[in-house]
């Protein structure tokens, strides 16, 4: 394995031989490459946050007001809002991350292309094929409450193939990682993104093919009949699950990675016990597994699991807060160990210079304890109600306007705000050109200041005003949880969360328009391999790197090459953490 | 570029090259792990919604609701025995191949797929004397989407089982090379429980 007198020829575990970069469109249409397939999913969820973002504002405009409907009808209105969900989560949050783990998690591991490129590919396509056939049964009156029983059809189908097509890339980046990872990369030295990935691949993977059992089952029931799970009004009550905590938690784990991979290069230092890095990502992995959560609204089996629901819910949000809080401790005492420590150079992230993508870290890694603690509190109260003690006839928060404040925090705070963090940080590798910081900084002050003000008002009007999050099944009580909007506050506390899904908007927007400024138009700084001084090997190789340029990396005897070189200042074949621990015992 | 980069140009001892197998040679094994675990989740939600409607179907649940239809028991447990042999004849061509016996993994190959269409004549053969219509009721509709979901699944198993065998005819097969043949004998043996369990539920316990 590691003969010096060899060139490296390795072409890479089951992915195979890959044709070299075509640049014409045909070339984009056929290609097996990550760093292409990467781009791809990056730029089309990207405009999935845009359209997400426009239909969120709708409805909440719709909930501004107390005369009922004003923007939107019954039916209508929950097509928007339906759509809403189906478009930020299916439509941008996994596929944006999924995107960056297909470029960066080969370059991570050492492997020169993801696992199964062409599924990777065929994953992509299928994703935006689905994805367009979502919208279009949307616009044919599909979708849950759709009056066009074959667009209803249509709407399960999309569902369906953006399911398997996320699943196929979830388990190409999974497999790289597992059993595609260079020479020297083990497991225990893997980089936190890389890390992060395979979590939630693996938790996709178990949690999203529930959904697929679900979707077989209200395809035939809708299409043939009789319609015992209520038709058209009874398909979002089975799949709302994938939206809500605690799955949510499992989407936002690479942020998690994306937030350890930042935090750790300001820090210029290895944890001391990785582990525990590892451990604290897989706690909120596995802690949000939310199939369960399908009891909690269709009450199909609700006398088996009665009782036990409540310390479920508890139980599930302690664990997802105890996994973020550690590693954000982990980091943070990571962070006082190298306080004193020099700046090897001026290009260097650190917190002291902090830059967007550091920020914007900070930012989403808070947010998500802030979801998880916050997830807690109303799952205790909830537990209270369920096992009797404290009610007094209120509705449970899971069914009021605290869903949709918690969906507001993860999606747009720690979903998109990660991934302004991760895209700021990885552009250099993946553009081989930074984006512009002051439009960076712009949108993360918008995506983070519009989340907490998205999340603020349907939080506030779920706890005092008990506005339902959505009614379940029954047709014509759409029009009556429109008008459930009274002067009780709900009124004012919807425009609120309207408001911050503007400014959301507003910095999605700069996002986009930043790269298409710094990328597309080329006006962003070129840049070099590694102008972060980060740790972890993908800052080897040149920017971008060109194809299969991971398989001739040096001999990794660490997840942090670049540290192990600058702490033993002369190559690549230092011991890592291992190293930087035992400098730190040796007494000057 | 930075000075990292040229490192990485550079040669220097420790540069590895692998011109031979992988380092590590599993990934379509590790990624047919993955199918099925996603395909056993599939089942497992679809054959839990059908329980928990069960569970809600009556005083008797299982009895009230299969009222007038007949379930050709015989027929499905000789379908379920055919596939428990074709588990066998499967495990024994990638023994085969990791003896390195051309022929002998063709033949288990070749058997296993036999089996597996004969398995779906006698299903088709049991659904259609059961005279179930889709649509017809609430069993019906719930039967009809398990048992398809199930079906589904051993297609895709065996459509996975005679690409590794063509590839296996294209030289493909011997002692470095099983994993393929392995992964596809590990998604059947998934496919043939998840019909297992789908049988179970569906047309014992109904």
């Amino acid at each position: 394995m590691t003969d010096a007198t060899t060139e490296a020829t390795y072409s890479g575990g089951s992915a195979g031989p890959v044709p070299a970069e075509d640049p014409t469109a045909f070339g984009w249409l056929n290609t097996a490459d990550h760093k292409r397939i990467g781009r791809l999913f990056i730029a089309c969820s990207l405009l999935f946050a845009l359209a997400g973002a426009v239909a969120d504002l709708l409805v909440r405009f719709d909930l501004a007001s107390s005369d009922g409907h004003t923007v939107l009808n019954g039916d209508s209105f929950v097509q928007v809002f339906t759509f809403t969900r189906d478009s930020l989560v299916l439509g941008m949050l996994i596929p944006l991350f999924l995107g960056i783990a297909i470029y960066v998690v080969p370059l991570q591991v050492g492997a020169p292309n993801i696992a199964f490129g062409r599924a990777a590919a065929l994953s992509f396509w299928g994703w935006l094929v689905s994805a367009g056939v979502l919208v279009g049964a949307y616009i044919a009156n599909g979708g849950p409450a759709g009056g066009f029983s074959d667009g209803v059809d249509l709407h399960l189908l999309a569902l369906a193939g953006l399911v398997i097509s996320l699943l196929t890339g979830a388990i190409c980046v999974a497999v790289t990682t597992l059993t595609m990872r260079a020479p020297g990369m083990y497991m225990d030295r893997t980089p936190p993104f890389a890390w992060s990935a395979l979590v939630t691949a693996s938790m996709l993977v178990v949690s999203l093919g529930v959904v697929l059992g679900q979707i077989v089952i209200l395809y035939i029931e809708h299409r043939y009949g009789p319609r015992f799970l209520g038709g058209n009004y009874g398909i979002w009550s089975r799949i709302d699950w994938m939206y809500r905590t605690p799955q949510l938690f499992i989407y936002v784990v690479p942020v998690l990675g994306v937030v350890a991979e930042i935090m750790l290069a300001a820090a210029r230092r290895w944890v001391f016990e990785p582990l525990a890095l590892y451990f604290t990502m897989g706690l909120v992995g596995l802690f949000g597994f939310g199939a369960w959560a399908n009891f909690g609204i269709t009450n199909e089996g609700a006398d088996i699991v009665d009782g036990l629901e409540g310390i479920v819910l508890v139980g599930l949000y302690a664990g997802a807060l105890a996994g973020v809080a550690g590693l954000l401790a982990l980091l943070g005492f990571t962070l006082w160990q190298s306080r004193n420590r020099p700046r090897p150079r001026s290009g260097a992230v650190s917190l002291t210079r902090p830059n967007t993508a550091v920020v914007a870290a900070f930012g989403a890694g808070t947010l998500i304890a802030v979801a998880a603690l916050v997830g807690l509190i109303g799952a205790g109260v909830d537990w209270l109600q369920i096992a009797g003690r404290g009610t007094d006839g209120n509705a449970p928060l899971r069914f009021t306007t605290w869903v949709t404040g918690q969906q507001s925090l993860l999606i747009y705070g720690a979903g998109l705000l990660g991934g302004l963090a991760a895209l700021h940080w990885w552009a250099p590798k993946i553009w081989g050109r930074r984006l512009s910081e002051p439009a960076g900084f712009a949108s993360l002050l918008a995506i983070g200041g519009g989340a907490l003000v998205a999340w603020l008002g349907p939080t506030l009007s779920g706890v005092f005003t008990e506005q339902p999050q959505f009614v379940y099944g029954a047709p014509l009580l759409t029009t009556r949880y429109a008008s459930q909007v009274d002067d009780s506050g709900a009124e004012g506390l919807s425009a609120l969360g309207a408001v911050g899904v503007v400014i959301v908007l507003v910095g999605a927007a700069l996002v986009v328009l930043n790269l298409l400024v710094s990328v597309a138009m080329r006006k962003g700084a070129e840049t070099e391999a590694d102008p972060w001084d980060g740790l972890t090997p993908e800052w080897l190789l040149p920017s971008p790197p060109p194809l299969g340029a991971a398989a001739a990396l040096p001999e990794l005897t660490s997840g942090t090459p670049l540290l192990d070189a600058e702490l033993n200042g002369n190559g690549l074949n230092g011991t890592g953490a291992a190293a930087e621990r035992d400098a730190d015992e040796v007494p000057a | 570029m930075s000075d990292t980069t040229s490192t990485v140009e550079a040669p220097q001892p420790g540069r590895y090259s692998v011109p031979g197998p992988p380092p590590r040679p599993r990934s379509q094994l590790v990624g047919t792990g993955f199918a099925v675990a996603a395909g056993a989740m599939a089942v497992a939600g679809a054959l839990g919604h059908y329980m928990a409607r069960r569970h809600a179907s009556g005083v008797d649940p299982g009895h009230d609701w299969l009222a007038g239809q007949s379930v050709p028991n015989p027929q499905l447990v000789y379908a379920l025995i055919t596939l428990l042999v074709s588990v066998v004849t499967a495990h024994w061509a990638v023994w085969a191949s990791g003896r390195g016996e051309r022929g002998h993994t063709w033949v288990g190959m070749a058997l296993t797929l036999v089996m597996g269409l004969a398995f779906f004549n006698m299903v088709m053969f049991s659904l259609n004397r059961m005279e179930f219509e889709v649509g017809s009721g609430e069993w019906a509709t719930l039967a009809y989407a398990v048992t398809g979901l199930s079906l589904a699944i051993l297609i895709v198993g065996m459509f996975y089982l005679g690409l590794m065998t063509l590839r296996s005819l294209g030289g493909s097969v011997g002692r470095d090379r099983s994993t393929p043949l392995g992964a596809a004998v590990f998604f059947w043996d998934f496919a043939v429980l998840a019909w297992a369990a789908t049988w179970y539920v569906v047309y014992v316990v109904k």
